[in-house]
């Protein structure tokens, strides 16, 4: 009895220490190709309002008719995301895909932690669009998969414009100004929603007065926030957030401004497409109300630059299925799911023959002229860390709404930042 | 000995004064809960929900996973907390009556358990309970939180032990009872008190923890209640009216047990306080 | 509550207890000397026994892996791969050379510092008036006492956020109605200051009520001879304060200040869940350091090394009272 015991406890022990070092190339073998598929269940992590209902479904069936597999989605809040990817991606028994922030796929492709995808890109990928596959590359090879993309347009509510008397969307900054200042004038509604750190639409001023938010400072990146160019950007954001009684120390989540503009006290605000469905979701009455226009900027010929968001799919190194994973990124992105996914979030695909798919959609619409002129956070591993929370650019824009001149305030968060990007892999 | 006017008045005018601010935050959630949206966000405050509905609780109970939240937090809680208690009445047993090498050690030892920054040391037991493949389970959970309350209740405890008379026990023993006997019989039942409060301090302890099972338990089916409540703000947005009626929800129970239990245990941890 | 056990503990002997903290009971049991003999001498050790290995492994085992990571470069490339790079004592350079780490400190010790002293000196007042009360009145006060002590961190701060929110926040509301119209519209996480302005408020209103209902409940198991004899000797009111209550509450009012000190030091959720440490890291107190540093920043080498260091502070800062405990129970004995 007790020599059974003793083995017994040894034999746990070594089921310990195998599974704790989990995930290792030898795992791949138990899953050599379809025939092992049928009946098993891969996990999809996606992020909160990424994939509407119907397209999950249409996926699930798809997928479970090739391969006799289920798939598992899980919807993951952008709260404290970062970590929970990270932590997950080093356990033995991660989500085998997930969805990650292209601006973000840099840094976890450095930690290892992503499966390389190259034969894939091989396979399906020789006609995705130059521009948003470039952030899944890191050292030449591929480690994620573009999926779609998106860029803030300006979403509108007709009503309250139509009773400040303005009758067209305006072509440049400076009308915009303008038709604010008439809409906080002739109107009881706030003009404008804008927090104090929507700090991907500050992006993408910066980027559109061709400024980027890091310099090379001998082998390292440092901050380049003193940089002029990006304070004229801030005094742009500085303008607009006058019009807005938005808290200057919140972003654009919490609360989640769609639901404020639904109450139709609220001129306009600057957001994704798919924020409207939020609004009308909180609101019904508003959604005959809506409307969109790309964000202007200085001259009508050229729209304001915009920060190009999106997302990647990508395999965990440590999933047990990949070759059932790869199986469903081929499923996910074929020309079929990739365009009903377009068509139905008003989203930019990841191949330019499937645009396509947004005619009709407003939003989607106001937002092709932008993207056009587009770009990114800096594509660089160690761009991710400044993002963490408490985000030093964000405490950056605030101190400026608050009056502190751009220089001293770019100054108090250089050396956070500088930290951050010095920070080792 | 007769007091002025003023003398008698002024302790309950500052009672009342006490009382209300004591208890508006408490009030303003629950009224907060039950007002429809148009009174709760107001130019004017409305004090009372006059036309009170239910709504923000229904759409605070149909979050995803509700119950499964609510059926973990329970499990945990409760039995971490039995657990703790057990432990302790063993150690606190010991401490209190019994008289040994290296008592005074271990007394200071639990002092300085009780002093365990657990936020702080969560990457640590991430890793461990990682690499033992524990995660997603309620089970290491479990064992943390009635670790996170132990030391305060063992505490406690010998406070409660030591303040039964050893006369009591030694009557009984007199009687022919085992020491064991002795205890079950006679030391126990004068413990409840004691028992309850500090299981009042392990019930909020465990109910409220978040930043370990959010680190630990990335399936939904295994996490608690402070997660859904902490994810509330962003969920619904600025919806004050469901996130008041979530806190209230989640308050319930604790303000309840409180209630029922103050009476014979409020003071109970000042005994064990005292005699720490 | 158990005041009747308590009297037969503590009435006769008044005297014990102005020394100094508690006494545990006279008349221990000498187990060792009974004939029942060695069987009874291991006794003690197997009832501490469970208690002593849940703190070994839960807690024991995370402290000693805390610190041993607090010496590894430990990032998300490490974590993920399971790697392990030692550094030496890099990471506690890094943080010690830092000016961050020790202003930290200093904010963190003022902040435990004014909570406390709030605590207690509100607390002993509330609970003297307790004792002051007609019994309704002092029923009304309790509930009201117990309603906030119950209230769950995690919703208490949320109904904060909820009080002090800048728009139709009530606080606001009111302060802008007693004339102070430049706070209608305040924002009072926009500073420091009023940050932790709110975190305070909403600790001590939380921590009041342990003192005080405790506190009331210990100035009643005051035997009323001692007061008659005070009086006898024409002590007034204060004097019979000085002379009787206070000596009588100081062991409770040492070891719940040592209590609050830790839970203040440890406050996480009140401050995290208000602000996230913010604006601009200037709320952030030691456990909020550790974790922003540690886990926000995915720097965990880091943040064990700040966490090994908080939990020196926190030892530094109760080692007054841990002497005084040490050096009591060895009087015992």
């Amino acid at each position: 009895m007790k020599r059974k015991l003793a083995a017994a406890i040894v034999i746990a022990g070594m089921m310990v220490s195998v599974s704790a070092c989990g995930g290792g190339d030898d795992d791949n073998s138990k899953d050599a190709g379809p025939d092992s598929w049928k009946g098993q269940t891969l996990t999809v992590w996606t992020m909160d309002g990424s994939v509407p209902e119907q397209w999950t479904k249409d996926v699930q069936a798809a997928f479970e008719k090739k391969t006799g597999a289920k798939v598992k989605f899980e919807v993951q809040k952008w709260d404290g995301i970062q970590q929970k990817v990270t932590t997950a991606l080093s356990e033995s028994n991660p989500p085998d895909v997930l969805e990650v922030g292209n601006t973000q796929t840099p840094a976890y492709a450095a930690t290892g932690g992503l499966a390389e995808l190259s034969d894939l890109k091989k396979e399906i990928g020789s006609d995705w669009t130059e521009s948003v596959s470039k952030s899944s590359v890191y050292e030449d090879k591929q480690y994620a998969a573009p999926w779609y993309f998106a860029n803030r347009v300006v979403i509108y509510n007709k009503a309250i414009w139509a009773k400040a008397g303005i009758t067209d969307t305006p072509k440049t900054r400076d009308e915009f100004f303008k038709d604010l200042e008439t809409i906080g004038k002739k109107t009881d509604a706030e003009p404008i929603y804008l927090p104090g750190q929507n700090w991907y639409f500050f992006d993408g001023l910066i980027i559109g007065q061709g400024a980027d938010l890091v310099k090379k400072d001998g082998d390292k990146y440092v901050s380049n926030l003193a940089d002029p160019k990006v304070t004229a950007a801030m005094e742009i954001y500085k303008k607009y957030a006058s019009y807005s009684k938005a808290p200057k120390d919140k972003d654009e989540a919490t609360p989640q401004q769609a639901t404020i503009f639904a109450k139709g006290k609220t001129g306009a605000f600057i957001g994704m497409g798919w924020e409207a469905a939020t609004a009308i979701q909180a609101n019904k009455n508003i959604e005959k109300d809506l409307g969109y226009f790309t964000i202007p900027g200085a001259t009508a010929d050229k729209p304001e630059g915009v920060f190009l968001g999106g997302s990647n799919l990508a395999v965990a190194q440590n999933s047990k299925k990949q070759s059932l994973a790869k199986e469903f990124l081929k499923i996910a992105l074929s020309d079929q799911f990739e365009g009903e996914l377009s068509k139905l979030n008003g989203v930019i695909p990841n191949k330019e023959s499937l645009e396509s798919n947004l005619k009709g959609n407003g939003a989607a619409e106001a937002a092709a002229p932008g993207a056009a002129v587009g770009g990114t956070t800096p594509l660089i591993p160690e761009w991710a860390a400044v993002e963490n929370t408490p985000n030093p650019i964000k405490a950056y824009m605030t101190a400026v709404l608050n009056g502190k001149a751009p220089a001293d305030a770019a100054k108090d968060v250089e050396s956070d930042i500088n930290k951050r990007l010095a920070q080792k892999n | 000995m007769k007091r002025s006017v003023f003398g008698r008045l002024w302790p309950n005018a500052t009672a009342v004064v006490l009382f209300v601010g004591f208890v508006f935050p408490v009030y303003w959630m629950f009224a907060t809960a039950f007002k429809p949206t148009g009174d709760i966000i107001t130019e004017d405050p409305v004090w009372f929900p006059y036309h009170a509905t239910v709504s923000h609780f229904d759409k605070a109970v149909h979050a995803d996973h509700f119950w499964t939240l609510v059926a973990n937090s329970v499990i945990v809680t409760v039995s971490s907390v039995l657990i703790s208690l057990v432990i302790a009445l063993f150690a606190s047993f010991a401490l209190a009556r019994m008289r040994f090498k290296g008592r005074r050690g271990l007394i200071v030892t639990f002092m300085l358990a009780q002093m365990a920054p657990w936020e702080v040391m969560i990457i640590a037991i991430y890793m461990l309970v990682r690499d033992n493949d524990m995660l997603d389970s309620l089970v290491p959970l479990t064992a943390f939180y009635a670790m996170m309350v132990l030391p305060l209740t063992i505490l406690t405890l010998r406070g409660y032990v030591s303040a039964v008379p050893k006369e009591l026990e030694e009557s009984a023993m007199v009687d022919g009872c085992t020491r064991l006997q002795a205890f079950i019989k006679v030391i126990f039942p004068l413990l409840a008190p004691g028992l309850m409060a500090t299981s009042l301090f392990g019930f909020i302890t465990a109910w409220n923890e978040f930043p370990l099972v959010l680190i630990l338990n990335k399936d939904i089916e295994k996490q608690t209640l402070p997660l859904w409540i902490s994810q509330f703000q962003t969920a619904f947005g600025d919806d004050w009216g469901a996130t008041m009626a979530a806190s209230s929800l989640f308050a319930l129970p604790i303000l309840i047990l409180f209630i029922f239990l103050q009476r014979k245990a409020v003071s109970g941890l000042t005994d064990g306080a005292v005699k720490g | 509550m158990s005041v009747q056990t308590e009297g037969t503990d503590t009435a006769g002997e008044p005297a014990v207890r102005k020394s100094g903290p508690p006494a545990p009971p006279r008349g221990e049991a000498r187990t060792a000397k009974t004939p029942a003999g060695r069987r009874a001498a291991a006794a003690p050790y197997l009832l501490l026994l469970p208690a002593l290995a849940a703190t070994v492994v839960l807690l024991g085992w995370p402290l000693v892996k805390n610190g041993i990571l607090s010496f590894q470069n430990l990032n998300p490339r490490q974590l993920i791969q399971h790697l392990t790079e030692w550094n030496g004592v890099d990471n506690y350079k890094e943080i010690l050379s830092g000016s961050d780490f020790w202003s930290v400190v200093g904010r963190s010790v003022v902040f435990t510092a004014v909570n406390v002293v709030l605590i207690m000196i509100g607390g002993t007042l509330i609970g003297l008036l307790l004792a002051r009360l007609g019994k309704k009145m002092r029923l009304l006060l309790m509930v009201g006492l117990v309603l906030a002590w119950a209230m769950p961190v995690i919703a208490a701060t949320t109904v904060y956020q909820w009080l002090f929110a800048q728009r139709f926040g009530v606080v606001n509301w009111v302060l802008d109605k007693l004339g102070w119209h430049s706070m209608a519209d305040y924002n009072w996480f926009s500073s420091q200051f009023s940050t932790f302005f709110v975190v305070i408020v909403l600790i001590v209103w939380q921590s009041v009520p342990f003192v005080a209902i405790n506190l009331y409940a210990a100035t009643t198991t005051i035997p009323k001879e001692l007061y008659e004899a005070a009086a006898l000797d024409g002590a007034g009111a204060w004097k019979s304060f000085t002379s009787v209550t206070l000596p009588f509450l100081r062991p409770f009012l040492y070891a719940t200040t040592f209590l609050e000190v830790i839970w203040v030091f440890k406050s996480f959720a009140q401050i995290f869940a208000l602000n996230e440490g913010g604006p601009d890291h200037l709320t952030e107190t030691l456990p909020i350091y550790a974790y922003v540093e540690g886990v926000g920043n995915q720097h965990f080498g880091v943040g064990a090394a700040i966490s090994f260091l908080t939990i020196l502070v926190l030892l530094a800062i109760t080692s007054y009272y841990l002497r005084m405990v040490l050096k009591q129970e060895e009087d015992e004995l």
